[in-house]
């Protein structure tokens, strides 16, 4: 809990919803260890959509499934820092927040699904194809929202009742609803549940949810099962929404209609999201803010606004000329020559150097800090660095051209 | 020479320039079996009736979503899957082309014998499907293939080497420490070197894996490349890398590009033409910048719509749209436009039939829960039979009421009930045709044609 | 999980030949293999026993006419182990034990081998013809391969042996006729699935000839579930040929383990447990440590992780 906690000062906590403090995640293997995520820190307030966006290999999907513990250990291991989660009643009443690298498994089950909700990039896999979309979708119901399945009852339900509404009831008790009687009082509770995952469904503008409730996730298009993932992540109204690529898997036309539905839920459910994409036109049109990965580590945070028109990291300035745009003309796209370094047991240095045009002996050697107070905005830069610190002469460091077009 | 057109073949026009690659009429239907015996019962219509010709030294982009056909009309052109109707032609002059179109509108009988014998001769010296011998080989040298997954198109057990050099091997073009050098200016020329040279495709990222895929299709110092969205698996930064390198390559060794891509941003970047195809059929052909400046289909309209950055470099947030509704069955398409069915501005002549009327019910309501049987007279005249009289009374009313689209509402010539029956009647149409609407852009959207589908 | 699955800049390396980097592969492999304790056990454990073959002919004198004929020492029958000229003791019939186990590996091994050889390339063989050509072709092997895999291969083996008559040959051919239907279905299977991959269209398009695809890029990426199996199969050949001669069906007085666990039998119950326990320990030993080997092998030639 003594994890340092550069720009994320513990002032402004009680906007918050979560913050990623110095996360290391690490993979051990064969040819060293792996830093997937090497230091990350950034902030997540509430009901903002921040948007984390680098290629592949940078963490950013590692980063995302650090909330919710889901790295295999081993070979994963959280080398360092700390997610602190402000649920709902925590930011009410100013309480404290949870670690999610600490609790206890059990609490985690409950946040799971419940507290955090995670979408994925392929729907197809994420859901399972034995069983029928109304079953999975009910699932987080019989999970977590026990209590609206019993609403009817008014908290008088009959113990065997309370048991099939958390999915708990025996073989003897199943038996016993097809009999008066419990059976009217079953069939109350599927009519409930069928309620619920109906108007679960009918929020992500599925026309016939009935229709799609009985269907299986091979009879559904990527579209549709998106769709489904979607209103089974938001059905119990969790505080964030981690999208990991949610569209990527999708065709364009499709894509912008998922697009949408996401940004209206978020508005009307008042849900912070996690938005994780390679898209920059994506997170462009989705988030409030964006967060920068680049191997690893945080390049610079800032609002879209900022990141989009005032770039401040050699990278993120790179990666903005390279996508073919109006302005190109063939043969003339900017392009980030070399390649990402490897990531296994790396020295302490700015792991863009060895593609930046502005590097400088600094950059190979000293790993930049996440800093604001040079570029206005948190920014991993030996740009924005003051030399005093480094303790090296001004002239060392990389010299920016910092006013970008 | 001019170029002449005709309302069946799009040819932009392109001075000077004769075609490497022509198609016309090009189908490519796989068949649909079921049951024990694997009876077909049906064909899924990938590829229908494409016809567009690539002119030397240009670069045709072929756009669309998965589904569309782009992938198998690439694979059909570098011949690796065999068309299954209309004809892909290697080196046929527009000349020659023309004169392939005259002869297919005489009746088949009303051929002179002269006509028959130059169609046959054309036929077995251009068409890929019958070329044989040194012909083959020409064209099989002359039209190579790079693949989107740069893992799964390099032999995982052969050195760099080994599969770059491999064509030069085939050919008999060169052998030993000859071969060596020329796979080693080979890798030069994509940026990579000799250090490369007795390594493993594992041992290296995706850009440069393409670049070696890319190595291995310029071996044999091709005419033609087909590039099957060769940056799609890789990240914005290499993408660029690799796009440059094919520029760069182009312009060097003067190479004709078949791009097929779904990144419209990528396309218009890397293409002279480009080539919108949806369902298996192409919907618009034009020049670049004339299909950014002025689409003239409401499906590109709607590709573009969603990803606006493509039409400012923006500035002002404009909205994204994208479009509802899902993939048609390709195995049963549309009638009329086969993009009716989720177009935004569809009109009453655009092709609804009963089949529409049938998905409508069945994503908005459950009445078609009691439908007993169906009397299909044809695809824009049927009778549904229900199990009651409510049920089919239910449906019709259904049909009538607002939530309907207008323009299938419109289309709708004839809804009655008779007892449990439902008798839905639809104006019939013909099939769209791509027309030219100036200056060889062409599109097959009738509110942008002369062409007023209907009988 | 980890999306930085794919190494990035290859470490800069001088230039090599392709002997050197092939030879530095397959040690990168070996010692991958040898990196499972148990792998390297059953390795120790099959050099130890394919040297005893190949020294049997110095560690005991080869008995003549026929070498593969135990000796018979009518003198000193039921010697227990430790009597001196008979290390491991004698049969009911005066064979010396000792003599049997060290032919015995040499018969297995002969055994094991031929079979191996015979059925590999057999199965391999018409899993590609069914494979590579498919159709009507495919359709035709693999029928005959399923009403082979219909039958428990040791039943099947019993009954070719039984008809032939008994002979160490005839068991030979039995095991043969029996164990190539599972190399058929393996290869088949594999080049069905290697057959699509993107490298097979890649060489059509530059214009290879079909059975140079077929040598270059689809075999060489079939082969190695074979090679497990095979390795597998080195164990459970001698552990079905030991039990078909045990129940009589080789020659009388071969020298081999499953012949000489049934000499021993009848000593069992009156505490001669010599003559059938050294021989079934080798039978044993022998599948125990190909079984050990193949599963190393599979693992590090599972074909998920192209064959790195």
């Amino acid at each position: 809990m003594t994890a340092a906690a550069p720009a994320t000062a513990g002032e402004k906590t009680a906007a918050l919803v979560a913050s990623v403090e110095d996360l290391r995640v690490h993979f051990e293997l064969k040819a060293g260890v792996l830093h997937a995520v090497d230091g990350v820190s950034f902030d997540i307030a509430d009901g903002e959509t921040l948007g984390l966006v680098g290629e592949t290999g940078c963490g950013k999907s590692v980063t995302a499934r650090s909330f919710l513990r889901l790295i295999p250990t081993p070979p994963g291991r959280y080398a360092g820092g700390r997610i602190r989660f402000w649920p709902k009643e925590a930011r009410q009443s100013g309480g404290e927040p949870v670690d999610l690298l600490q609790v206890p498994t059990s609490d985690m089950l409950d946040i799971r699904g419940n507290r955090i909700a995670m979408i994925f990039q392929d729907p197809g896999k994420a859901l399972n194809p034995a069983l029928p979309i109304r079953e999975q979708v009910a699932e987080v119901f019989y999970q977590h929202r026990t209590e609206d399945l019993l609403e009817a009852w008014n908290g008088r339900a009959p113990r065997p009742i309370r048991r099939a509404a958390s999915q708990r009831a025996g073989k003897l008790e199943r038996l016993a609803f097809k009999f008066p009687p419990l059976r009217s009082q079953s069939k109350r509770l599927k009519r409930r549940v069928d309620e619920l995952v109906g108007d679960a469904l009918a929020e992500t503008q599925i026309h016939n949810p009935r229709k799609i409730m009985a269907s299986y996730p091979h009879e559904l298009s990527g579209g549709m099962k998106q769709r489904v993932m979607i209103a089974q992540a938001l059905a119990c109204n969790p505080d964030l929404l981690i999208a990991d690529e949610p569209t990527t898997a999708l065709d364009v036309t499709i894509q912008a209609r998922i697009l949408e539905l996401i940004r209206e839920l978020q508005h009307a459910h008042q849900t912070s999201v996690l938005y994780i994409s390679h898209d920059l036109s994506l997170v462009r049109r989705i988030c409030d803010r964006i967060a920068v990965m680049y191997a690893g580590r945080i390049a610079e945070i800032g609002t879209t606004q900022q990141v989009f028109h005032d770039p401040r990291h050699p990278y993120t300035q790179g990666l903005l000329a390279a996508v073919p745009s109006f302005a190109h003309r063939r043969g003339e796209l900017a392009a980030i020559e070399g390649t990402v370094p490897e990531l296994i047991d790396p020295d302490p240095s700015c792991r863009f150097h060895t593609r930046c045009a502005f590097a400088t002996d600094i950059c190979g050697r000293v790993d930049p800090v996440l800093d604001g107070r040079v570029a206005g905005r948190p920014v991993a830069c030996h740009g924005y660095a003051s030399p005093e610190e480094l303790g090296v002469a001004a002239a060392e460091l990389p010299h920016l051209d910092r006013s970008p077009a | 020479m001019t170029t002449l057109r005709d309302d069946t073949v799009a040819t932009p026009a392109k001075v000077g320039n004769e075609p490497v690659i022509t198609l016309r009429g090009v189908e490519k239907y796989f068949p649909v079996r079921e049951g024990v015996f694997q009876q077909v019962v049906g064909h899924v219509r990938a590829v229908d009736n494409v016809s567009f010709e690539i002119p030397r030294g240009q670069t045709v982009g072929l756009v669309g979503e998965s589904g569309c056909g782009k992938t198998t009309l690439g694979r059909c052109i570098a011949g690796l899957t065999d068309a299954t109707g209309g004809g892909i032609y290697f080196r046929l002059s527009v000349a020659d082309r023309q004169f392939l179109d005259q002869v297919d509108a005489i009746p088949q009988e009303q051929r002179t014998q002269e006509q028959r014998d130059r169609v046959e001769r054309l036929e077995r010296a251009h068409r890929i499907d019958r070329l044989k011998g040194d012909a083959w080989r020409t064209y099989r040298r002359n039209c190579q293939f790079v693949f989107q997954d740069a893992f799964s198109s390099l032999n995982p057990r052969q050195l760099v080497k080994d599969i770059v050099g491999r064509p030069l091997k085939v050919y008999k073009e060169a052998s030993g420490p000859g071969l060596t050098e020329r796979v080693v200016g080979l890798l030069e020329s994509v940026g990579l070197g000799r250090q490369h040279l007795y390594r493993y495709p594992h041992e290296f990222s995706g850009g440069q894996r393409q670049r070696i895929s890319i190595a291995r299709a310029l071996a044999l110092d091709p005419e033609f490349i087909v590039l099957d969205e060769p940056t799609s698996a890789l990240d914005v930064s290499v993408q660029s890398q690799i796009l440059n390198l094919l520029h760069e390559l182009q312009q060097e060794r003067g190479l004709t590009y078949l791009f097929i891509t779904h990144d419209l941003g990528v396309v218009r970047l890397m293409s002279d033409d480009i080539v919108v195809m949806y369902l298996g059929e192409v919907m618009e052909h034009a020049t670049s910048e004339e299909l950014f400046a002025s689409p003239r289909h409401p499906y590109t309209d709607a590709l573009l719509a969603a990803n606006p950055d493509l039409l400012s470099d923006g500035d002002e947030d404009t909205e994204m749209r994208g479009l509802e509704g899902t993939l048609p069955d390709p195995a049963r398409p549309p009638r009329g436009c086969r993009f009716h069915t989720r177009c935004p501005v569809a009109t009453p002549r655009c092709g609804w039939e009963v089949d529409d009327a049938v998905a409508w019910l069945l994503d908005n309501a459950t009445v078609l829960d009691g439908l007993s049987g169906v009397e299909r007279a044809t695809d824009f005249d049927s009778v549904l039979r229900f199990g009651d009289e409510a049920a089919a009374g239910e449906a019709a009313s259904l049909l009538e009421s607002s939530d309907v689209p207008a323009s299938m509402r419109t289309a709708m010539v004839e809804l009655g009930t008779d007892g449990a029956q439902l008798r839905i009647r639809f104006e019939e149409v013909d099939a769209v045709r791509l027309e030219d609407v100036g200056g060889g852009h062409t599109t097959s959207c009738i509110l942008h044609t002369s062409q007023s589908a209907g009988s | 999980m980890v999306d930085t699955a794919a190494p990035r800049e290859p470490l800069t390396r001088t230039e090599s030949g392709p002997l050197a980097v092939r030879l530095r592969r397959a040690g990168e492999l070996t010692r991958e293999v040898l990196r499972n304790p148990t792998t390297l056990m059953g390795l120790i454990v099959i050099v130890t026993l394919i040297s005893l073959a190949f020294l049997a002919p110095l560690l005991t004198e080869p008995n003549r006419p026929d070498a593969y004929q135990m000796p018979r020492d009518w003198g000193a029958t039921n010697a227990p182990p430790g009597t001196p000229g008979h290390l491991l003791g004698t049969t009911s019939t005066g064979g010396d034990v000792l003599y049997g186990v060290l032919w015995g590996a040499r018969t297995s091994l002969r055994m094991s081998l031929i079979v191996v050889g015979v059925t590999m390339t057999v199965g391999t063989i018409m899993g590609s013809i069914a494979g590579f050509i498919g159709g009507k072709v495919d359709e035709f092997i693999m029928r005959i391969v399923d009403v082979l895999l219909a039958i428990p291969e040791l039943i099947f083996a019993l009954a070719i042996a039984a008809v032939l008559g008994p002979s160490f040959a005839n068991i030979i051919f039995a095991l043969s006729v029996v164990f190539w239907v599972k190399y058929a279905r393996i290869i088949r299977g594999q080049i069905i699935h290697v057959k699509h991959n993107e490298y097979v269209d890649s060489a059509r398009v530059i214009g290879d000839s079909k059975l140079n695809i077929y040598r270059k890029d689809v075999l060489p990426n079939s082969v190695t579930p074979v090679v497990v199996q095979a390795t597998l199969d080195m164990g459970n050949i001698v552990l079905v040929g030991a039990t078909l001669s045990f129940i009589g069906l080789a020659e009388a007085g071969l020298a081999e383990w499953g012949v000489l666990v049934s000499e021993g039998q009848a000593g069992i119950s009156s505490g001669r447990w010599w003559a059938s326990t050294f021989p079934g320990a080798m039978v044993f030993l022998w599948a125990l440590a190909f079984n050990l080997l193949g599963d190393g092998l599979r693992d590090v030639l599972d074909p998920r992780t192209g064959g790195r």
